[in-house]
């Protein structure tokens, strides 16, 4: 009895918080922690490569943005749909890469750092994200407007949260992985966002330039999949050699 | 109201058993059953309301609801005399305080916002939380909550004892006798019992037969309120055929308080029943001239009306016990402002001799 464990001794200390923490059984989880893998840098290599999109550009699409009169303001020139933004470079943003199969069995720690998504001039921004699971997602709400950030999980938990102008950021976190989770907001219908969560570190979104890069990769053979929200997805396998840089390229085809 | 009085009878009975067992302690304790004496006073009914519930034993008369007033609005109710009831509940703000919490005693702040004092009359139970039966228990609450008034009852009774003008109103309220916390109680609640407001353009429209009283945009905006494919809002803030409370009197749960990582900051009516199904749920509060109480909610969260209706139409926030009718709402934009011109149309006529002064 004279020498406690730390961890028994962490624990009572816990108990005499006063704060009420309904979370406290994790602490007891703790000890079977998973064993997390570590890359070895000296051989990782990088897998990048381009989105091209061909074909017709969607028209232009404006969108009724009756419902709040203050989002109507935020545009004066009008708001118009951003499902598809293809890039003057002929590459297609918002697109989702990510590594479908060859992690199997390593775990991957996942970052403490969030991932931030602001409701900001009545839209999701960004409109597509990745995030680890286990990773922090913050969601803020920069407009003069109550929002509602729904995402509409099939695999993850589903929830709902209204969140109302300067309110603290939201934080939440998924378990699973699930490509990709719907996020709606219910006050402002045209309001949309798309989360990619996957258990690993190697997802990008491609940006104004159409690429994506995902470093630190081990060694081995993938299948990397990328996902559009309008397009659909599409899939290629690729061997990373010890350091090696492998190129992929991809194309969504319009209608 | 019966209610009110039954436990009043249980009260009397438990004492009086208690008395009879411990005789030697305590002898000279002798509870007589405390009545208003003076003039009794029928408080009128305004248009879209129904009769003041009235408990058997506190029939108002002038005389406790003048004694009431002026408790109201004393700042002596409190330990440093900087706060009285109407601090938090003023007739500048719609009876309520036009913050999202309020500040009591040293500037402290409570943890819900203030609820109107404006027709609470009516509501079968007392506080957010329901915790309190009636208007006169409610009345002991604030005065000694520490982060309120914070006044024992036994110092606001000394206090109330050492002041001549105070012992003369309560003689003339009560018939000659001591002041006790029970008296205060009993006095405040009348005054609060003539706090009514009705005669809304709402009520001119639905009860008055008057089709001009409410504009264009109100009238579609209580379509809306009741049609349950709409607004649906009328499932707890009720419509009834002669008159309208807007509160079905129980407790919900809107997901108001989620915190960031989802859990309830406020547990509500829980803290009350202890039941699980109450977690997180507070009492349907009077839609009745809630354009003069902003900010909304328990926690005062919602600055606006639009706000209120974008909250509702979002579906509340999702948490464990999220009630059942709260679900994403179909409303088009010019339809929600319909429903914030409806709610602005339930501003009553201010009851007559409520604000301070004589």
């Amino acid at each position: 009895m004279r020498k406690l464990p730390i961890w028994i001794a962490a624990a009572l200390l816990a108990g005499c918080s006063s704060a009420p923490k309904p979370e406290a059984p994790k602490a007891d989880a703790r000890p079977a922690a998973p064993v997390y893998f570590k890359v070895d840098s000296a051989t990782a290599g990088t897998v990048t490569g381009k989105i091209s999109f061909t074909g017709r550009k969607p028209a232009k699409k404006k969108i009724d943005v009756s419902e709040d009169p203050q989002c109507a303001k935020m545009h004066a020139g009008g708001l118009y749909d951003e499902a598809v933004v293809v890039n003057p470079n002929g590459t297609l943003s918002n697109v989702f890469v990510y590594i479908k199969q060859g992690l199997e069995g390593k775990t991957f720690e996942p970052p403490t750092e969030p991932v931030t998504i602001d409701q900001s001039g009545c839209w999701f921004r960004p409109r597509v994200i990745g995030i680890q699971t286990g990773q922090p997602l913050n969601v803020t709400n920069s407009d003069p407007v109550t929002h509602n950030i729904h995402p509409l999980a099939e695999i993850n938990r589903a929830w709902n949260q209204s969140q109302e102008p300067g309110s603290e950021p939201l934080k939440r976190r998924f378990k699973e992985r699930e490509v990709m989770i719907r996020v709606k907001c219910n006050i402002h219908s045209w309001m949309r966002a798309w989360i990619g969560a996957v258990e690993h570190p190697y997802f990008a979104v491609t940006g104004a330039d159409g690429t994506f890069e995902l470093k630190n990769v081990p060694p081995g053979d993938y299948m990397i999949e990328v996902w559009h929200e309008q397009y659909g997805k599409q899939e290629q396998k690729v061997t990373v050699k010890p350091s090696g840089r492998e190129e992929l390229a991809f194309t969504f085809k319009g209608e | 109201m019966f209610a009110s009085s039954r436990i009043f009878a249980v009260c009397a009975g438990a004492l009086l058993a208690f008395s009879c067992g411990t005789q030697k302690e305590t002898p000279k304790v002798v509870e007589t059953v405390v009545r208003p004496v003076g003039t009794p006073v029928e408080i009128g009914t305004p248009l879209g309301l129904p009769p003041v519930p009235i408990p058997e034993n506190n029939k108002p008369t002038a005389e406790t609801i003048a004694l009431g007033k002026k408790l109201y609005y004393d700042t002596l109710l409190s330990a440093d005399g900087t706060v009285s009831c109407a601090s938090c509940h003023s007739p500048e703000h719609g009876f309520t305080d036009g913050m999202a919490t309020s500040v009591g005693f040293a500037g402290q702040h409570g943890k819900r916002s203030a609820p109107t004092v404006l027709n609470a009359a009516y509501n079968p139970v007392q506080f957010w939380d329901g915790r309190a039966a009636t208007l006169e228990d409610q009345a002991a609450g604030p005065i000694a909550n520490p982060v309120e008034m914070n006044l024992s009852h036994s110092a606001c009774v000394d206090k109330l004892s050492g002041n001549a003008d105070y012992r003369k109103l309560f003689d003339a309220a009560f018939g000659p006798g001591p002041v006790t916390i029970q008296k205060v109680q009993m006095a405040i609640a009348s005054f609060e019992r003539t706090v009514i407001s009705g005669n809304s353009p709402f009520d001119r429209y639905q009860y008055g037969g008057d089709r001009k009283a409410m504009s264009a945009a109100a009238i579609r905006g209580l379509a809306l309120f009741k049609d349950t494919g709409k607004g649906n809002c009328v499932k707890c803030h009720t419509i009834d055929e002669k008159y309208a409370l807007f509160t079905d009197g129980k407790f919900h749960n809107l997901g108001v308080g989620v915190n960031s990582e989802g859990e309830l900051t406020d547990l509500g009516r829980y803290d009350v029943t202890h039941a699980e199904a109450d977690k997180g749920a507070f009492r349907t509060p009077t839609l009745r001239n809630i354009a003069l109480t902003a900010p909304y909610m328990h926690d005062g969260s919602a600055k606006t009306l639009r706000r209120v209706v974008d909250f509702y139409v979002g579906g509340g926030s999702s948490n464990p016990q999220l009630d059942k009718e709260i679900k994403e709402l179909h409303l088009s934009g010019p339809e929600r402002e319909d429903l914030v011109a409806f709610l602005e149309a339930l501003t009553g006529e201010m009851p007559a001799n409520a604000g301070p002064g004589k």
